[in-house]
């Protein structure tokens, strides 16, 4: 595989070596591998039935994902690149941890299998399936994730499609040519759209449909009213499984793969190989200028020869790396004092948030018999839980962003490279355990009678004993009437009583698992807070470091010119221009792979 | 007394407690008149799921759908209403191209067509097209029975059911609703074996929580072979013969796709036309599956026509028909007749209609039909199961075959009286015993609690 960034920062890894910055060149290497192996999310979803699976099998060539007539895929699948066929399920042991937990066990199944274990639906503990298979369109990173249909019954299902959604690169909305885009869908991709803009939208089936050049219209049409700007492409996966099996290159192109692959290999490979090379580009520069920072200044030094002046410049080194300790202490102060709002903010947030919910349960519960409904209820809470958490940690990831560029901002020098890639932790959001069900007790008719019958003893007896002072007998047809009027009045106030204790009870199991979820998705925030702080605070920790060794390089180049004889020094003059012009080389050729023109501000 | 008979009766009550009321009263008297109807039965579902075609494919012919709500019911000739806001119109009926229809011309805006069509597959019930618009309440205040068609279970379905069942009168006796899984011909890709896989997805729906209480049966349905089938044209039977003539590779390669099936390489001597006609009216799925039928012998068209009647799932579809909304007109129509009460009493109370509520909410909770049609879904779909020997007894006891004495006892000459009653008797003491059992579950017992009651009925009939 032949990538012209990687020469490139190879070189520049060799130039940092030889100049005795082995610090630059490990920070350089580690930016290397992560970049050797980028993974390229491609989402694919849709409604249930569409031939998302199939679709995923058609590109891949193999059949790694469950395809079935019912509804079959229940955890997304992760089809990525391997050497050689692999496959494991990825279960987790407990329903509750916390994200700094290594999170979940691989088991190895055999590639053959797996399509059917995911589908044999035990869904409760498999996570996600991963598929590794050797195929040229997966070599540049890309994975390709099958996930269950949106809007399902089965919510849990639609709830691990928006986490994956979280991380994806690029989205393939999947929708059959039996029919037009339904609202519903529209509606879904819009809400994909809001975050992950690189959405394509591919319709299935078509060798099915005699009309599907005219849903392919109506769709286009449809796309361009709601003022979406996303591709169509009109596919058909029976066709590709055939061609690949006969080896019938015409059938391949009726089917339309090769037009959807060469637009997956440009809009979303090639915009990564696009974004890889920006990066590299700009480390390199970076780590170019570093080195020839001190290599410059060695030559004024030496072209001077005066010892005053170098004298002054060890003096001016010295005074800089000094001023460099003291401002990082101010952006650790930062750092620290942003995360810690940081914090409470979301906990705040999230507190408030729960808060409105419980409110709201109360008002509920307050006229509603938790008897009847109950199923309906937990629904509801559930849906609204999850909305609080998933906008709470939106709002996590936006504030992080933020603290990461106001850190930046008072960091000493401004770099290009200055802001992280990415600070945040994967597969974050995770499900709650169910909420337990209330013990409701019911109003039986046996204990209705004996309610009442208690109730009625107390008034034949009032009124009994009053009566008989009139010389009536204990029992007569007031003090009966007396016991029935108090007995009904017992039995409508116990059943009062009971369904107030019902409702109370209700209003404490909602209670507990708000309480629950709060404790557990605010412990899972601040575990994500502190991630984000460790990878921030080590991020530009490592910046400063580097800032520091060059101008200590500086310092000792400075020493060094005074104290060689001038012999000595012509040789090293000589030596120092060399490796000058060589940087230089190296830096023009890592503009040109940027694209980007960052001054150097030398001349050989 | 009968159920229809007490039902009658209320309406009639109701009529005299209301009789100062214009709309109560313009309402009940509606409710009486729809009594001596044929059972309605609305075909509802989402946008493009096929309810035209299912509408079709039961009476037969191939009508273009209407807007609005479109009403086919049996006439002395063929002759249609249309109810525009200037009032009702008669519009003609023309057969165009062998396919009937309906000339709405200038009237635009359609609320309700009424089509007269003289056929026998009208005459026991009268069946109504929905706009995919209408919402569960209008459709099941329209009509005493339902036909809910939708691809797969998704939420929208399941709410539209549930809404549906939301009323305390319409939830006790959830008997007037079949689910089909339209479009079967379009599951796993028009794969060959595509109905088999359906009918297993049906079967599966039938015994699933959330459904079984909204609906009595859960059936695979491919409209757009049904309707074929049932007006197929000799030049179609010829064509697909001829495909069917091609040897089987060289046929599979061009039904691959639709783009090869009319493009221009074909093998044998059909237009392009007759291609896109064959396409447009069977589906590729339905090319498919006739060339596979008729290689393996069906091979005259009349025995063409009966396989793919009964593998589209029409024939079962009818029958779910028959057993569940024709045969129990009665209980159909007395149920819409007490919910239609219902609306009344609740819309505007009064003191007087104290009696009426009670008496209402008495036939609701004993009325012994509803339940003997709940059984009879719960057996047929798998739900209850009782022991080998007794379940065909018990389904023919609680009217699987016919709600006639006769039939409930399966007899097969008249039998008279004397000997009914001893035949009864000796089932009643049976079935008594079953609901006593303690091998049983209680499920079990239940059914045949529910059996001896029916038991007890025949014999209270026979006076």
């Amino acid at each position: 595989m032949a990538v012209p960034w990687l020469d490139v920062l190879d070189e520049t890894i060799g130039a940092c070596t030889t100049l005795n910055r082995p610090d630059l060149a490990e920070r350089l290497r580690e930016k290397r591998a992560r970049q050797l192996d980028p993974k390229l999310r491609v989402l694919v979803i849709g409604e249930a039935k569409q031939g998302k699976s199939q679709l995923v099998n058609a590109l891949v060539n193999a059949p790694v994902c469950a395809v079935g007539d019912d509804i079959t895929t229940t955890v997304p699948t992760f089809v990525q690149h391997a050497e050689t066929p692999s496959a494991a399920l990825v279960r987790s042991s407990a329903a509750r941890r916390a994200i700094t937990d290594t999170p979940t066990e691989r088991v190895p199944v055999a590639i053959d299998q797996v399509a059917k274990e995911v589908s044999a639906g035990h869904s409760g503990e498999v996570v996600r399936a991963e598929v590794g298979i050797p195929r040229a369109l997966l070599t540049s990173g890309l994975v390709l994730i099958d996930t269950p249909g949106v809007g399902d019954l089965r919510s849990a299902h639609t709830t691990s499609t928006f986490t994956a959604l979280l991380q994806a690169d690029a989205v393939l909305l999947v929708s059959d040519a039996t029919n037009e885009l339904t609202s519903t869908e529209l509606e879904l991709l819009k809400q994909v759209m809001t975050s992950c803009p690189n959405v394509t939208v591919v319709l299935t089936k078509t060798d099915i449909c005699p009309q599907w050049r005219r849903v392919l219209e109506a769709n286009q049409a449809q796309l361009a009213r709601a003022g979406v700007s996303a591709k169509v492409f009109a596919v058909s996966s029976a066709l590709r499984l055939r061609a690949a099996q006969t080896g019938d290159k015409s059938l391949n192109v009726e089917s339309g793969f090769p037009d959807l692959l060469a637009c997956v290999q440009r809009d979303i490979v090639a915009a990564a190989d696009q974004l890889a090379r920006r990066v590299v580009a700009v480390s390199a520069a970076s780590a170019i200028q570093q080195l020839v920072a001190p290599l410059r200044q060695e030559l004024t030094v030496q072209n001077t020869k005066r010892t005053e002046d170098t004298i002054g410049a060890l003096h001016e080194a010295q005074r800089r790396v000094d001023e460099l300790r003291r401002r990082s202490a101010r952006w650790q102060t930062v750092l620290a004092d942003e995360m810690a709002d940081l914090v409470s903010d979301i906990e705040f947030d999230l507190r408030d948030r729960t808060r409105k919910i419980l409110r709201e349960v109360d008002k509920t519960f307050d006229d509603a018999d938790p008897a009847k409904g109950w199923d309906e209820f937990e629904r509801w809470l559930e849906d609204n839980l999850t909305e609080a958490g998933t906008k709470n940690f939106a709002w996590l990831l936006d504030r992080s962003e933020w603290v990461a560029e106001k850190v930046a901002k008072s960091f000493p020098v401004y770099r290009e490279d200055l802001l992280p890639g990415s600070i945040f932790p994967e597969d974050v959001l995770e499900r709650i355990s169910t909420i337990e069900r209330p013990n409701i007790e019911k109003f039986t008719i046996s204990q209705k009678l004996f309610t009442g019958l208690r109730g009625s003893y107390g008034g034949v007896l009032m009124f009994g004993l009053v009566t008989s002072l009139a010389g009536m007998p204990l029992i007569n047809v007031v003090s009966l009437g007396a016991g029935a009027l108090f007995g009904g009045k017992s039995i409508k106030d116990e059943g009062d009583a009971r369904l107030k204790r019902r409702q109370a009870a209700a209003k404490n199991a909602a209670q507990r698992h708000v309480d629950d979820f709060f404790i557990k998705f605010s412990k899972d925030c601040r575990d994500a807070a502190r991630h984000v702080q460790v990878s921030l605070r080590n991020h530009f920790s490592t910046l400063a470091e580097e800032l520091q060794e060059t101008l200590l390089e500086s310092a000792r180049s400075a020493r060094r010119a005074v104290q060689d004889d001038a012999t000595k020094r012509e040789r090293r003059t000589l030596e120092v221009r060399q490796e000058l012009d060589k940087l230089v080389e190296l830096y023009k050729k890592v503009q040109v792979l940027g694209g980007s023109q960052v001054a150097l501000g030398i001349t050989a | 007394m009968s159920l229809e008979a007490k039902v009658w009766a209320l309406l009639n009550e109701a009529l005299i407690v209301y009789r100062d009321s214009p709309r109560a009263t313009g309402w009940l008297r509606n409710q009486l008149a729809r009594f001596g109807e044929p059972v309605r039965i609305a075909v509802a579902g989402s946008q493009r799921i096929g309810k035209s075609t299912v509408v079709n494919a039961l009476i037969g012919e191939e009508f273009t759908a209407g807007s609005g709500f479109t009403w086919y019911r049996d006439g002395v000739r063929a002759r249609a209403t249309a109810f525009t806001p200037s009032g009702p119109q008669e519009v003609p009926v023309v057969r165009r191209e062998g396919r009937p229809h309906v000339e709405i011309g200038m009237w635009d805006q359609v609320d309700r067509l009424i089509v007269d069509w003289p056929t026998r597959s009208l005459r026991d019930a009268t069946i109504i097209d929905t706009p995919p618009t209408a919402t569960s309440d209008q459709v099941y205040r329209e009509a005493d029975a339902v036909l809910y068609l939708m691809r797969h279970l998704q939420d929208v379905d399941l709410r539209y059911l549930q809404a549906a069942h939301e009323n305390p009168i319409a939830r006790v006796s959830p008997i007037n609703t079949v689910v089909l899984l339209a479009k079967a011909d379009e599951i796993g890709a028009g794969r060959i074996d595509a109905l088999s896989s359906t009918k297993q997805i049906a079967r599966r729906y039938r015994r699933e929580v959330r459904v079984e209480p909204l609906c009595q049966n859960v059936i695979a349905v491919a409209g757009l072979i049904a309707v074929a089938a049932r007006t197929m044209k000799p030049e179609e039977f010829t064509a697909l013969t001829a495909l069917a003539a091609l040897p089987r590779t060289e046929l599979e390669d061009h039904l691959l796709s639709v783009d090869r099936f009319v493009g221009n390489d074909f093998p044998v001597a059909l237009a392009p036309s007759v291609r896109q006609g064959l396409l447009e009216r069977y589906g590729i799925f339905g090319v498919r599956l006739t060339a596979t039928l008729i290689r393996q012998g069906f091979d005259t068209q009349v025995k063409l026509v009966t396989q793919l009647v009964q593998r589209s799932g029409l024939g079962e579809l009818r029958d779910s028909i028959a057993q569940y909304f024709t045969d129990r007109r009665e209980v159909l129509k007395a149920r819409s007749a007490l919910l239609a009460l219902e609306v009344v009493l609740r819309a505007e109370p009064k003191p007087a209609a104290r009696k009426i509520v009670m008496d209402l909410e008495r036939i609701v909770s004993s009325a012994h039909d509803v339940r003997e049609l709940r059984l009879l879904a719960a057996l047929q779909g798998g739900r209850t199961r009782l022991p080998a020997a007794l379940e065909p007894e018990a389904s023919r006891l609680v009217g699987g075959l016919g709600t006639a004495t006769q039939a409930r006892l399966g007899l097969e000459y008249e039998a008279d009286e004397t000997e009914q009653r001893y035949l009864i008797a000796d089932l009643l003491a049976r079935w008594r015993e079953q609901a006593a059992n303690p091998v049983l579950d209680q499920d079990q017992r239940r059914a045949a609690t529910v059996v001896v009651r029916s038991c007890e009925g025949m014999l209270s009939g026979l006076g």
